[in-house]
């Protein structure tokens, strides 16, 4: 499947990858921001991923592919054994739920907040509160801890849209500078977690290529606590 | 509308001739192998009473039983979602030996959810308990049988994973964690999500020494170098988990001397089934599939609420999974015989009882059917020779 004995061709690092790894990105921020990190790993892509169409990228070690996916396939793709690791926003972990991977780094990338928004005057304590999100789990559990039933209508895109025509009274949604919320009305209201990238890793590849994916985490959690 | 009244739930399947034959092929070999070992086949139902099927067993195992109302006594029924409780509750109540006793089975099991790759809800799960002994000796002939189950199976290119639950449950003791503390961190372990686990580990009011040792838990997973580093990074651990760290040692340092070709991988911070499990825990993997294919270790409490704590240990698997990853030699199909039809023949009919006697398939045309012996895949037919039916090749 893989050739095997990868001849390193990278003076960065000592890593060698003599285990064949599949790596899941979406493209995008996440992408852009882990691209940095993996060079600093000795991992480059050989393609150019501007401008390849191609899904499956090589990089400057035979042994290591790229695969470029959705954002919220990544944890499905990794739980399934289809990539040995990937990279993916915790707002993403928290909707999948995390079962079959583990998730030993926050990589620090692709920072912003999960936040309750809407319109300044909004009722947070009101009954049976309707609330738009694409975070159906993660707005379920907020309210819930907080003691409060609430309808969930679940949306895939342009969330400030749902209290303006009256559709929710309130929205779950990533808040990175908060423009569109407030060209649209809306302001924030209540914080619900700090959402960054984290590195997840297949149960199975964890234990069957532990030598090469240590090593790789090791690396990585080192070039994030330099900052 | 579309008829898809052939349609089947998810997570459901059924199994056709050919896959039929490899499994039950299978399954015959894998019961009389452990037949061999002295294991004894025990059949348990299907359906039982709610609370006798859940006791002792936790939370995960009752959200995974499908329930019903029995009209007869009013009372909650499940459908078993996992045998090994009932085995146990057959060893503790009904046979009742001093003896060590060898027990195996299989059967199908329904799950509300799956846990599994191609995400079955009715695996058909085989597995071998064995009662009566506290000690390595036992979970290393379950880790033997486990072995032996996948390379009947064809599974190749096999990984042990080693771990024990004692560790993070002496842990949590020591620390004094409350069950809410004790389950959030478990969730957190389970994922090896490090900062959830040290911000956790931050909120509770623990003691220096408690929260270092169990930050280090997620770290402590590798080769054999983990037990050197478990000793220095838990030195400040209870004698349990001390214990526990030497108990998975003696294992690890048996199974690399009795079964020296499989790479063995120690994680100490792995809690499968956790609710019941009390010791040692161990899966084996297979490498593009990101569950494990088969699983057990050590449960001695099991049996209490059933009238007798015994030690024991065992493992499962289920057999559909194995045929998926496995590599199976190619299985011979029987040649069958083909016998034309004919009124009243008693010649024919005392031919064909015979053949079948020693072991030939023999199918029967039937009057006006279509097809031929041919398109009915046999290789031979009865033919009329000289007032004789002979076979002859086609």
């Amino acid at each position: 499947m893989h050739p095997s004995g990868a001849q390193l061709s990278d003076a960065d690092t000592d890593m060698n990858f003599h285990t064949p790894l599949t790596i899941a990105l979406s493209k995008g921020r996440i992408f852009k921001d882990t691209l940095p990190l993996l060079k600093a790993a000795g991992i480059e892509p050989v393609d150019d991923p501007d401008t390849t169409r191609k899904l499956i990228l090589d990089t400057n070690h035979d042994n290591v592919k790229l695969v470029l996916i959705r954002a919220t396939d990544v944890p499905t793709y990794v739980q399934w054994g289809a990539a040995d690791l990937g990279v993916t926003g915790k707002d993403t972990l928290m909707e999948h739920g995390g079962d079959g991977l583990y998730e030993p780094l926050d990589l620090q990338i692709a920072k912003c907040g999960m936040w309750v928004a809407g319109f300044p005057d909004a009722d947070l304590a009101a009954r049976r509160l309707r609330i738009a999100t694409k975070y159906v789990r993660a707005a379920r559990d907020h309210f819930a801890a907080k003691g409060q039933q609430v309808e969930i209508i679940k949306l895939y895109g342009s969330m400030e849209l749902a209290p303006i025509v009256g559709l929710s009274d309130l929205i779950v949604d990533l808040v990175e500078t908060g423009n569109t919320l407030k060209a649209n009305g809306l302001v924030t209201l209540e914080h619900m977690h700090d959402i960054s990238s984290r590195l997840v890793v297949n149960k199975a590849s964890w234990k069957m290529k532990h030598a090469t994916l240590s090593e790789l985490v090791e690396e990585l959690r080192s070039v994030v606590e330099k900052g | 509308m579309h008829n898809e009244r052939w349609l089947l739930p998810e997570g459901i399947d059924e199994l056709l001739p050919e896959q039929a034959r490899a499994l039950e092929h299978l399954r015959r070999r894998l019961l009389d192998h452990y037949a061999s070992w002295g294991y004894e086949l025990v059949i348990t139902p299907f359906i039982e009473y709610l609370e006798s099927l859940l006791t002792g067993t936790g939370k995960d195992l009752d959200l995974q039983t499908f329930k019903l109302t029995d009209q007869l006594s009013g009372r909650q029924l499940g459908i078993r979602a996992d045998i090994t409780p009932q085995v146990a509750r057959i060893d503790a109540h009904h046979l009742r030996r001093d003896e060590p006793t060898r027990l195996c089975y299989i059967g199908t099991v329904l799950r509300t959810r799956s846990d599994g790759f191609a995400a079955s809800r009715s695996p058909l799960q085989i597995g071998a308990e064995l009662y009566g002994h506290a000690g390595i000796e036992s979970d290393l002939e379950i880790l033997s049988l486990m072995l032996e189950t996948l390379n009947t199976a064809g599974v190749e290119d096999i990984y042990l994973d080693l771990g024990h639950v004692g560790i993070f449950r002496g842990l949590a003791r020591q620390a004094g964690l409350d069950a809410d503390q004790e389950a959030a961190l478990f969730e957190a372990l389970q994922r090896k999500a490090q900062p959830e686990i040290d911000a956790l580990i931050g909120e509770f009011s623990v003691t220096d020494e408690c929260a270092a040792m169990l930050s280090a838990l997620a770290g402590l997973n590798g080769d054999d170098e983990v037990i050197n580093k478990a000793r220095i990074a838990l030195a400040n651990a209870d004698d349990d988990v001390l214990a526990a760290i030497d108990y998975v040692a003696a294992l690890g340092a048996a199974l690399t001397q009795t079964l020296p070709g499989v790479p063995l991988h120690y994680d100490l911070a792995e809690l499968r089934a956790y609710h019941y499990q009390t010791g040692v825990v161990f899966a084996a993997f297979v490498p593009g599939l990101g569950n494990e294919v088969a699983r057990g270790g050590r449960y001695d409490h099991i049996g209490e609420v059933f009238g007798r704590a015994r030690p024991a240990t065992g493992f499962s698997a289920d057999l559909k999974t194995l045929m998926r990853v496995a590599r199976p030699e190619p299985l011979a199909v029987p040649e069958s015989i083909f016998a034309p039809w004919a009124d009243n023949d008693p010649g024919l009919l005392q031919r064909i009882r015979e053949l079948r006697r020693a072991g030939r398939v023999v199918v029967r045309e039937l009057p006006g059917q279509a097809g031929d012996a041919a398109s009915m895949a046999c290789s031979h037919q009865l033919q009329l020779v000289n007032g004789e039916w002979q076979v002859s090749a086609l």
